[in-house]
């Protein structure tokens, strides 16, 4: 629906009346007490503090402790290199220069000094994936043959583009074999006498069979299919094999 | 095909191959079964930037993973060994074992007579059958595998049309002496181990490599159109 009204200007008087600042604002509700930098802000909280029992446990509160914790654990999980935009880390070094840590810093030099392994970067290469079935157990890369290197942004891009080499031309060796492919199957159907050629060009829609094996990392153990199904019928869902 | 179903009312009943002959041939594969092997230099990257990402992984405790490991009701597994990768057939070499080079596709080969060789002398080709009158060269290549196989239930032929043909001149028979277009026919395993060769002396499974020395003449051709 087209409303054809002059447009009025736009009152400049109201707009300045109503957008400048006429009253200081305080950070809380509470009024212009003057904020500390840093300090809890104040909020409307009932708390009920009752002397003398400052560190009571709660009702069955272990496994809630427990639990909390488990969740503090997780929620601030650490990571073995934290992770700094330049910037910030100059103003690490700065900080620490001036005497000044902050507490994520502090759990780093805590966690370095820790002996397992847990939280430390791994310096030989490691097993990606579950310890039988990962690609060097099974014999698909030689174990030899991988470059060496370190873990800096240097070796990292050398080996990126070493990768998307080879990768890059496996992919221009395929695209040339399908389109010999194609081009083979091309001129066969011409070489095809003109009954048969059309007969040819029909398009098989015919669905693909089900059953056509796909590629697995190791071969299929024969008999494990019916091991699992006995299994299964023996214990009937009240126990785990596993 | 359901196209063809109505061809046979019009006039091409009496449709016969003008004086060229043709031959429909199978070109009968097994497709890879395990997954090919992965060039070092790709898993150094691979492997790099799982750990770079590692490096900024959060480490969870202990507790809190393995409640995430439980398994639902149902979901069975039994432990077992992973069979290797590399068979026995692999060791012994035993080429009329469809478990060799497991990595690879195998092809079907066969010893005997054929049209375009020489009489009398058999010859490595593969199964191939002479176009006589049928519907389509892909029917002909169906019954040439089967007259081979014994049934065609579990083989899967790729399209309807065919994948590459040669001209073959027979040099040595002159009786022979015409020219012939053989077909190729693609056409791929499903769900067997063993099949029953027939109607051959010998047959042997291949790679590709290894069917490249059975036919030194036109070598420059199959490895154009197999194995892309």
């Amino acid at each position: 629906m087209l409303r054809i009204t002059k447009l009025k200007p736009f009152p400049s008087s109201l707009t300045t009346h109503n957008l400048i600042q006429r009253f200081p604002v305080s950070g809380t509700a509470k009024g212009k007490a003057k904020i500390k930098a840093g300090q809890a802000l104040k909020r409307s909280k009932i708390t009920t503090k009752k002397p003398g029992s400052e560190l009571k446990p709660g009702p069955g509160s272990k496994e809630q402790q427990e639990r909390e914790k488990l969740c503090d654990q997780c929620l601030q999980a650490p990571t073995p290199v934290r992770y700094l935009k330049p910037k910030e880390r100059e103003r690490e070094i700065e900080r620490e220069k001036l005497g000044l840590l902050s507490k994520e810093r502090q759990r780093e030099i805590q966690l370095m000094k820790r002996k397992d392994d847990k939280y430390k970067v791994s310096e030989k290469p490691t097993i990606i994936g579950t310890p039988g079935l990962d690609y060097i157990s099974l014999g698909l890369v030689d174990e030899d043959k991988i470059p060496k290197y370190e873990l800096t942004v240097e070796d990292g891009r050398k080996l990126a583009k070493e990768y998307s080499r080879v990768l890059m031309r496996k992919h221009r060796e395929r695209q040339a074999k399908e389109t010999t492919l194609l081009r083979l199957k091309k001129e066969a159907i011409e070489a095809l006498p003109e009954g048969l050629r059309e007969a040819a060009l029909v398009p098989d829609l015919a669905p693909f069979p089900v059953n056509r094996f796909m590629a697995t990392l190791t071969p299929p153990i024969e008999g494990y299919m019916e091991k699992v199904r006995e299994a299964a019928q023996k214990i009937s869902g009240t126990e785990k094999i596993r | 095909m359901r196209m063809s179903l109505i061809r046979p009312l019009l006039a091409r009943r009496g449709f016969s191959t003008s004086s060229e002959k043709l031959v429909a041939s199978v070109l009968f594969e097994r497709l890879p079964v395990v997954i090919p092997k992965v060039d070092p230099v790709v898993y150094a990257f691979q492997e790099f930037s799982f750990r770079w990402r590692q490096q900024f992984q959060r480490r969870y405790p202990d507790e809190f993973l393995d409640k995430s490991h439980a398994r639902g009701k149902g979901d069975y597994q039994i432990d077992y060994v992973p069979a290797p990768r590399i068979t026995e057939a692999d060791k012994t070499n035993d080429r009329k074992s469809l478990q060799r080079a497991l990595d690879r596709r195998l092809y079907l080969l066969l010893f005997g007579d054929t049209y375009g060789a020489p009489s009398g002398k058999p010859v490595w080709h593969f199964p191939e059958k002479v176009y006589e009158s049928e519907e389509t060269m892909r029917k002909c290549a169906e019954t040439a595998l089967k007259s081979i196989i014994g049934d065609l239930s579990h083989t899967y032929f790729v399209g309807n049309a065919p994948m590459g043909h040669m001209v073959v001149q027979p040099t040595e028979d002159p009786s022979k002496s015409t020219p012939f277009k053989r077909f190729f026919f693609k056409s791929q395993v499903i769900a067997k181990n063993k099949f029953n060769v027939g109607k051959c002396e010998d047959f042997v499974w291949v790679t590709k490599d290894e069917l490249l020395e059975y036919f030194p003449e036109q070598a420059e051709f199959l490895n154009k159109m197999i194995l892309s």
